[in-house]
């Protein structure tokens, strides 16, 4: 493991970019544990002051100051695409290799399902869910419904791995050899579809840090969390670019823009990683 | 082979059929229609025919990996460990479970296929292996390492990934994890197709020696006659789901009854032969749709009319050699 990583970051330029984008941004977000403020208070230091020295990326006219929020926001936004990206990756990996190898009924069922979740359009959805939910709404709640909305595509690209898988010969050895389905699903079939998972991660993460962000901006979503998303939000409110207040919203854009594409270079230079020959030869030296 | 030695397997008129109903359409291919052989124990059976006459079918069946549209439709397959009696279809499935791999294993058709390959070959053997042989981790891995040298490979391969070992060796390794259990019986079909002829002498040559120190039964599968000949004790021959002729293997090649088999036998190149070898008109049948009576009769040259109403029964010739064919008598 530690090798395969070594020679990424030392022959695959996209992805020592990727982690060293990536490697920024989470240094940022752990520094929000050091922050002087609570990032709900408001009025803590003065407003509506640019960048500069004592307040590096300025302050708010709501009173906070820009870098601190920053923390706490990009540390809600990463750590919200990570739990979309885990509980609709165990979903997609569930259904989609439960599918594939079952067949039959089972698979009919759990692929008609799949594919409603992958035609019903999601954000008017998101919408709705935001004006039923109203005051309950909050930031776990919507990880739990982007993730229960996310798994669909992932798993459909699983269940086509494991219906080749299913009729390979060591399923069938290991099914005649007495083996249960739960064995051979985590034994046989987990490890070889673990790195296209790994790939869909990023995107997953991208994928569901865009959709909190569009949802926060315009306001769907629990607002008093600090997000990137809510940051903006908070900017429109006080029409931060009107009064020109520009880093207020420059900043978060910047730094949710180095987010993106530091997973998207991770998630192509993946691409070397996945194809088994290369990873195990390497892993092997 | 006295009579007092009972048979490891016995087939008694099994026959297995796909079904499938599709758009209202009810198809049947008879791929196994009224076989009955028996192995002895210690002996090397093999069953010889051309792709398509269900030789697969026939052993899926009897090893009891059947899935559908296959299904069986009758007749039975009943094993004898050492006194340990079981009928395939008729026992509960846990007996079934307890006896594969421990007492009949199973090389599969692209055996080579058998080791995944993302995972290193030992989590092969701890897989498939492990919960047969009921011995706690370390001495599992002390007879995988012992059995291993048996078959000449050295225990690195255990750490090693499938892609880095040969075809040669890949397919000693799944011949090792069929064997390494000491099963009473060894199904193996086509396990050399894949080689050429030099790694295929090895691989034959280290099944031969494993079946002497283990003294067991082994049913082989190849349409290679010329790996019949190497190879078995006795020898089956198939045409379009049936056995059509069965003697031990040197009797076979040496004096073959059925037309079909003299053909067969006659088709294979031989050193110093001049003229060019026969090749028999036509294709098998289509199993979805047998000729009436004996399969073989439209290309047969030994045709009569009585091979277009009736099916022949299976004759026993003196010394064991048993033959289906109406234009045979016995003397």
């Amino acid at each position: 493991m530690w090798t395969v990583l070594r020679d990424l970051l030392r022959h695959n330029r996209e992805f020592a970019a990727g982690v060293c984008l990536l490697g920024i941004v989470g240094l940022i977000a752990a520094l929000s544990a050091l922050s002087p403020y609570s990032p709900l208070d408001s009025y803590v230091v003065p407003p509506d002051l640019p960048p500069g020295l004592p307040y590096v990326l300025g302050t708010t006219s709501r009173g906070q100051d820009v870098f601190w929020m920053l923390t706490f926001a990009i540390r809600n936004t990463l750590l919200f695409g990570f739990i979309v990206a885990l509980i609709s990756r165990l979903l997609a990996l569930l259904i989609g290799l439960v599918a594939g190898y079952a067949g039959g009924w089972i698979d009919r069922a759990l692929m008609s399902l799949n594919d409603t979740f992958i035609v019903i359009p999601l954000f008017p959805i998101l919408v709705l869910f935001y004006f039923v939910m109203r005051d309950r709404m909050s930031w776990a709640s919507l990880a739990l419904v982007m993730a229960c909305l996310g798994w669909a595509y992932d798993a459909r690209l699983i269940r086509s791995v494991a219906l080749s898988l299913r009729t390979r010969e060591f399923t069938e050895t290991g099914i005649f050899s007495g083996m249960s389905m739960r064995q051979i699903l985590t034994q046989e079939h987990l490890p070889f579809v673990l790195p296209i998972v790994f790939s869909t991660t990023m995107n997953n993460i991208n994928w569901s840090i865009g959709l909190e962000v569009t949802l926060s901006v315009l306001g769907f979503t629990d607002i008093n969390t600090p997000t990137i998303g809510s940051m903006i939000y908070w900017a429109n409110q006080h029409t931060a670019m009107v009064a020109g207040i520009w880093w207020w919203v420059a900043f978060p854009v910047v730094l949710v823009v180095i987010t993106f594409v530091g997973l998207f270079l991770l998630a192509i230079s993946m691409n070397e990683f996945i194809d088994p020959r290369s990873r195990l030869g390497r892993g092997m030296q | 082979m006295t009579d007092a030695v009972t048979p490891v397997v016995k087939v008694t008129h099994l026959r297995a059929y796909y079904s499938t109903h599709q758009f209202g359409v009810q198809r049947e291919v008879r791929a196994v229609d009224d076989v009955s052989l028996q192995v002895m124990p210690d002996e090397i059976y093999g069953l010889a025919g051309e792709s398509s006459c269900g030789k697969s079918t026939l052993i899926k069946t009897i090893a009891g990996a059947i899935r559908p549209p296959l299904a069986v439709q009758g007749g039975s397959v009943e094993f004898d460990f050492g006194g340990n009696k079981l009928d395939m279809y008729r026992a509960a499935p846990d007996e079934i479970a307890a006896i594969r791999w421990r007492h009949l294993s199973y090389v599969m058709q692209g055996s080579m296929g058998v080791l995944n390959p993302v995972r290193r070959v030992q989590q092969a053997f701890v897989d498939f292996a492990l919960r047969h042989i009921g011995q706690p981790m370390p001495q599992f891995l002390d007879t995988v390492r012992a059995h291993l040298e048996r078959v000449h490979l050295k225990p690195e391969v255990l750490r090693a990934y499938p892609h880095e070992l040969s075809g040669g060796m890949r397919q000693r390794v799944a011949i090792a994890l069929a064997t390494v259990c000491k099963p009473e019986l060894i199904i193996a079909d086509e396990p050399t197709t894949a080689l050429d002829v030099i790694v295929q002498k090895g691989v034959l040559d280290m099944i031969r020696s494993v079946q002497r120190e283990l003294k067991t039964s082994l049913i082989f599968v190849t349409h290679d006659m010329a790996v019949h000949a190497h190879l078995c004790h006795r020898l089956g021959v198939m045409y379009a789901g049936r056995l059509i002729e069965e003697a031990r293997t040197a009797e076979l090649f040496g004096a073959p009854q059925h037309p079909y088999t003299q053909h067969l036998i006659a088709s294979l190149p031989r050193i110093g032969r001049a003229a060019p070898t026969q090749a028999l008109p036509g294709a098998p049948p289509n199993l979805a749709e047998p000729p009436s009576g004996c399969r073989f009769h439209p290309r047969c040259p030994r045709a009569m009319a009585v091979c277009q109403r009736e099916v022949p029964p299976m004759q026993t010739l003196p010394g064991g050699h048993r033959v289906a064919c109406f234009a045979v008598t016995p003397p």
